[in-house]
């Protein structure tokens, strides 16, 4: 072990940790606007929007997040639609995301008892009351958790967007390893900036979970 | 399938669904293509750049040296570029994605070494050779009991998957009076570590890539010689249909041979000159 070829590559990594949390950040966001809708589609009501929100957590959480990323960066090319790597990166991440995404908060708001919204209509309660001041304050609060969780998964599933020639933490790591021949001290120097990165977003969620007091009684 | 640069079995199933797929959705398109039939090489003269993908894991060709790209292929690309008047600009692809990329138009040409086979030129425009390719083997430092190739009788030998320097290695081994156990590896980084760590006695590759390993780790690696393969070569592929392109570049390799750029690019990287054809030659393998 030679500390010196992490230390030497040092800014490297920590310029490619930067591309690896902004493509995260990037994506997780992404999920989350499609994850919503697609929560909502399929808690609707109708056949239609349900069905389709199904259809579309089926295939992305179906399919390797490696082969979508193959095939929005290169054979939509071969139909005439030129994706950016950036843009097939983030879109890949959220496409894949927002599935889970969407059954996080699908299964968060079937966790609040029925009874509750019942007893809203029949106090009198609008449908959009409903939602703002019954429903979702409780549902996020429940969601805080896998998504925290689908967070840190998602940071470490992003060291597969270098496929489409972006060079992130993991990649950076592997040039190291190869241009250095010392690939122990390249993917420890790696391994150690993932954990810092995933420490720090955990502990942004604990703080988030005690700041809405999530775990206790509503 | 694949050039000698990285190819795991994972890689390579990858790589081949991803060219059926291609393929398929290829000649759904091929109306639409032949229509439009644009010349790269026009292309590329017109945006005054030409786009280059290789893996910058496979030194002394390419190396990422804490994000800058260096190597023989960054040298010899600047000269190409330089004499066709145009910019470059380099992508760092897995091996997975270069020729799916290539295929997709993604980039102009693959600067990756390739090895040139009868079987590679069915499918890809070869380039003149870049670079000598012939197969070899490296030792531990240390290593008393290897001082030719034809030690290797009785001992384990690994390599990368799907190269064709593995390819000659298990056809070497053949000849041999005992059976070689070889092992094959995603990439040959894991190859040369597991030699390091003595899991193995010796690691087959092309002689440029083992001459700079055992250069740059002299401590932990020699080379076994002579070359123990019959003499190949790397070069760079382009489409099929761009010849004007690979011409092209083809004639500003010849004459960075004739002018003495190649081998001032041959003694920074290999510490040697070595003269290469200045034709496609016929593959031997």
């Amino acid at each position: 072990m030679r500390p010196e070829i992490i230390l030497h590559s040092f800014g490297y990594l920590i310029q490619a940790a930067g591309v690896t949390v902004a493509v995260s950040l990037a994506g997780i966001a992404v999920g989350f606007i499609l994850g919503a809708s697609v929560c909502m589609a399929r808690l609707s009501g109708n056949a239609m929007l349900a069905r389709a929100g199904a259809v579309y957590v089926s295939i992305f959480r179906g399919v390797p997040l490696l082969v979508q990323l193959l095939f929005i960066y290169y054979f939509l090319g071969k139909f005439g639609l030129e994706v950016p790597a950036l843009v097939a990166a983030v879109g890949g991440l959220g496409l894949s995301s927002g599935a889970y995404q969407s059954e996080i908060l699908r299964g968060a708001l079937n966790a609040v008892p029925r009874g509750q919204s019942e007893a809203a209509t029949a106090l009198g309660y609008r449908r959009a009351d409903i939602w703002r001041r019954i429903l979702l304050p409780q549902a996020l609060r429940l969601s805080v958790p896998p998504f925290i969780n689908e967070f840190i998964l998602l940071l470490k599933a992003s060291s597969l967007v270098s496929v489409v020639g972006i060079a992130e933490l993991t990649r950076a790591s592997m040039n190291i390893a190869s241009s250095t021949y010392h690939p122990l001290e390249a993917y420890v120097g790696g391994g150690l900036l993932y954990l810092a990165i995933n420490l720090c977003f955990a502990g942004l969620g604990t703080l988030a979970e005690r700041r809405l007091g999530v775990g206790r009684p509503a | 399938m694949i050039t000698s640069k990285t190819f795991a079995v994972t890689r390579r199933s990858l790589l081949r669904s991803g060219l059926a797929a291609a393929a398929a959705s290829g000649a759904l398109m091929s109306g639409l293509r032949g229509a439009l039939a644009d010349d790269t090489l026009a292309e590329v003269k017109k945006r005054g750049e030409l786009v280059i993908a290789t893996e910058m894991q496979f030194p002394p060709f390419d190396i990422s040296d804490n994000g800058t790209y260096k190597g023989v292929d960054r040298d010899l690309i600047d000269a190409v570029g330089k004499e066709m008047g145009v910019t470059v600009k380099y992508l760092d692809l897995p091996w997975t994605s270069i020729l799916p990329g290539l295929e997709a138009k993604k980039f102009d040409l693959c600067i990756a070494p390739v090895t040139i086979t009868k079987e590679r030129m069915k499918r890809y425009l070869f380039t003149v050779p870049i670079a000598d390719a012939t197969a070899a083997l490296m030792k531990r430092a240390d290593d008393k009991s290897i001082m030719k190739p034809e030690d290797i009788a009785g001992k384990t030998v690994g390599g990368q998957k799907g190269t064709s320097q593995l390819a000659q290695l298990k056809e070497f081994a053949t000849k041999l009076p005992k059976p070689v156990e070889i092992k094959e590896y995603v990439d040959n980084n894991q190859s040369y570590a597991d030699l390091a760590a003595g899991r193995i006695d010796a690691s087959v590759n092309s002689f440029p890539n083992l001459a700079y390993a055992a250069a740059q780790r002299s401590d932990t690696f020699a080379m076994v010689l002579p070359p123990f393969g019959a003499p190949t070569y790397f070069s760079w592929v382009g489409r099929l249909d761009d010849k004007s392109l690979v011409d092209a570049v083809n004639a500003a390799i010849v004459k960075t041979e004739n002018d003495g750029t190649m081998a001032k690019i041959q003694k920074t990287w290999f510490g040697q000159t070595m003269d290469l054809p200045q034709t496609v030659p016929e593959p031997k393998i």
